[in-house]
């Protein structure tokens, strides 16, 4: 518990629960700038339901899947994965420290991946037969697609939403009525009678989907590059997906504390930092073996667009790897955050090129998302961002000091929160 | 992790572990085997552009069988005029020309009906399906419109109707209907020069190669493109000029639908996979959340807040 002023920030251990962020105001110019931008992507894409694609997309027969499915859901799915990464540090490895900030991992992936999911609603052209998913005998069990489709939106609206429930609920025990207060005393205990089994479904589930993520290049065979392309894919996909979730959490962490000037637990981020080398040097063993297996290291060398791409991606992989291990980078705050940049860039050009930039489906064919498309992708990304700038101000979502705990939560529709700590 | 698992966990990991290898041992047989083999029924076309003369006489046919409306986009309005498949066009005719000019040839395309098709392989719920005789049909009623079949199809062949609300897969369905109705497809019925047939794939096979073993030197490799190509396809080609320069991609000899599931097929059949996991990893998990909640008055009482979750 050494205490230690680095760059004007206090690194002691404060991080004891979740607190809701109670003095800054709701309505922020960034909000607004946030909210504009969320009511463009969503008009378009609510028009998109009752026009075709072609008007709203640059998408075309070559290039079937655009940026909706390669980027809002393939890559920044990988950043929603926190809540995997997380879960399985803290309940399967047994990392108790990091319990305090899943709620910041659960959160952020939960928004990830319902915003993803919206994506994939506009996407896809014929959206009024998905009730077949309801029907398992016309489920075709050897497509990766089938188990996207269903896994995802189970994991998300079940047993995500099932995780990130407990930090809702709370608020309600504070400042619910005494009927409602006591339905919640009913109901916690049965709540936590089945979390073990929930919280199992909600790592088994996307251990699943993220690998079929990757799986679904396969069938692409060799409109991928062969740098890409490979049978590892689905597993690479995995645990990229780990990469990105553990640097998403420790960006996502370092950035909000800033932004409200929370101070930082020095222990709490060594420890993520450790999981995150160990993740990235994981994955860069992987894929690099994986080259040498499938004698692709020459090409990888060889310094044209495709090898140059892989070379970036790996490096910035690796870089966080390699610095991460050295405590005191760990201990201080702007190597962590650059270091968790890092490794999320990384990994999500490791989830992208491989469906957009190294897809080469036909040898005239091009694909540029228009504006519409570019509009809606940004769109679903400013409500996720606007939804977590909303959820840390009404729920205890950021780790904070537990003398910062104030019962009273800030009500819903006034925006300047003047209470004290009363108990 | 290995630290703080106990016998009996690392006991049942290994069960699972085994268990699952064991289970993909005893799978039985392959639904997507590396070279698939065609059904005794299976239909097939053999195109030849050493016979063909570019009559385009199979490109109406072809609409009017199927209720295409022309692609008037580069004729101004006037007539069909397409410059590849697509929404509107099942078949086409195209002609290849060496960069010198020095010598051309006519392709017919259309859907390959691979024996194992990588669209039907990603197909979700199984809207694409490999009907009668091998053909490869559309069902409007299970498609959800995600165009993997566009991703995954190695001959670029399904379109998707960008500009309609209600948009379909079009792709040539070997004429389903008129198969059902004992005719030939209607592309092969209407060519006047035979450079397209229609047969059993095992009789065009041997027809094939009795062209090659009649004319040496003839055709490219002297061999028949679709005998293997991504594990055999139900159109056969025959060609002067090399099939790459013409549009048929260089492929291998394994279909696309074994490399994307020799593994998952393992990992999910019976769904032991994911059972497996399950159990390994809710068994930890259960450990550290009954230590956990049996922690869980202490810290209460340290903090004296309500637990979080």
């Amino acid at each position: 518990m050494s205490a230690r002023d680095i760059a004007g920030i206090t690194l002691i251990n404060h991080w004891q629960r979740g607190v809701p962020v109670y003095r800054e105001p709701v309505v922020t110019p960034t909000l607004k700038v946030l909210a504009v931008i969320a009511v463009i992507g969503l008009s378009l894409a609510a028009a998109r339901l009752f026009s075709p694609l072609s008007p709203f997309s640059g998408m075309n027969d070559a290039y079937a899947w655009g940026i909706w499915k390669t980027f809002n859901v393939m890559t920044l799915t990988a950043l929603g994965s926190g809540p995997l990464a997380l879960g399985l540090a803290a309940w399967v490895l047994n990392r108790e420290k990091l319990h305090v900030v899943m709620r910041t991992a659960l959160a952020s992936g939960f928004l990830f991946y319902s915003t993803g999911l919206i994506a994939l609603g506009i996407d896809v052209g014929r959206p009024w037969n998905f009730y077949n998913a309801l029907l398992p005998w016309r489920w075709n069990a050897h497509s990766a697609m089938l188990e996207v489709a269903i896994c995802m939106p189970i994991y998300c609206a079940i047993f995500l939403a099932f995780e990130t429930l407990p930090m809702v609920l709370e608020r309600f025990c504070y400042t619910g009525s005494a009927q409602t207060k006591a339905t919640l005393r009913r109901l916690f205990p049965k709540f936590r009678r089945i979390y073990p089994f929930m919280i199992t479904g909600a790592y088994v589930l996307p251990l699943m989907h993220q690998s079929s993520l990757g799986a679904l290049l396969l069938l692409a065979g060799n409109k991928i590059s062969p740098l890409w392309q490979s049978p590892m894919l689905p597993f690479l996909y995995l645990v990229a997906a780990c990469v990105c979730g553990l640097g998403f959490v420790v960006f996502l962490l370092c950035i909000a504390c800033l932004r409200y000037s929370r101070p930082l637990d020095v222990a709490i981020l060594s420890e993520l930092g450790t999981l995150l080398s160990g993740a990235c040097f994981g994955f860069v063993f992987l894929q690099l073996a994986d080259l040498a297996i499938r004698g692709q290291l020459g090409t990888a060398f060889r310094f044209d667009e495709m090898s140059v791409l892989l070379l970036i991606q790996v490096a910035l992989i690796l870089v966080p790897g390699i610095a991460l291990r050295r405590r005191a980078a760990r201990e201080t705050p702007r190597t962590l955050l650059n270091m968790s940049i890092f490794a999320c860039l990384g990994g999500m050009l490791y989830r992208f090129i491989p469906a957009t930039i190294a897809f080469h489906p036909a040898p005239n064919a091009t694909y540029f998302p228009s504006v519409p498309e570019l509009l809606m992708s940004i769109g679903y990304i400013a409500l996720a961002t606007l939804a977590f700038g909303l959820a840390v101000k009404y729920f205890a979502v950021l780790p904070g000091n537990i003398a910062e705990w104030n019962y009273m939560f800030r009500r819903i529709g006034r925006t300047q929160q003047p209470v004290l700590r009363t108990q | 992790m290995i630290a703080q698992m106990n016998r009996r966990q690392a006991l049942l990991g290994m069960v699972g572990i085994g268990g699952s290898v064991a289970l993909a041992v005893t799978a039985g047989a392959e639904e997507h085997p590396a070279h698939p083999v065609a059904a005794p029924d299976a239909v097939a076309m053999l195109y030849d552009n050493t016979i063909c003369t570019g009559c385009k006489a199979c490109m109406p046919a072809c609409n009017e069988a199927n209720g295409l409306p022309p692609d008037t986009l580069l004729s101004g309005g006037l007539w069909d005029m397409p410059t590849d498949l697509n929404s509107k066009t099942k078949n086409i005719i195209k002609l290849y020309e060496e960069p010198d000019s020095s010598a051309f040839c006519f392709v017919k395309r259309q859907c390959m009906h691979c024996l194992d098709p990588a669209c039907v392989t990603g197909c979700p719920f199984g809207a694409l399906e490999k009907s009668g005789w091998g053909a490869v049909t559309w069902n409007s009623s299970l498609c959800i419109g995600c165009r993997y079949c566009e991703v995954g199809c190695p001959f670029d062949v399904p379109k998707f109707e960008w500009n309609k609300w209600n948009p379909k897969v079009v792709k040539c369905e070997f004429c389903y209907d008129r198969l059902k109705k004992e005719e030939q497809p209607a592309c092969t019925a209407v060519c006047p020069t035979g450079a397209v047939i229609f047969g059993k794939r095992t009789d065009l096979l041997a027809k094939a190669k009795e062209r090659i073993a009649g004319s040496p030197g003839k055709y490219f490799e002297s061999r028949v493109y679709g005998e293997h190509e991504a594990g055999g396809t139900q159109v056969l080609y025959l060609s002067k000029v090399a099939f790459d320069k013409i549009g048929l991609p260089k492929l291998g000899s394994t279909s696309l639908g074994h490399y994307a599931t020799k593994v998952s097929s393992v990992v999910y059949k019976w769904f032991s996979g994911p059972v497996l996991a399950a159990c390994f990893l809710g068994s930890i998990i259960k450990k550290n959340w009954n230590r956990h909640e049996a922690e869980r008055p202490e810290r209460e009482k340290a903090s004296g807040l309500r637990d979080q979750l």
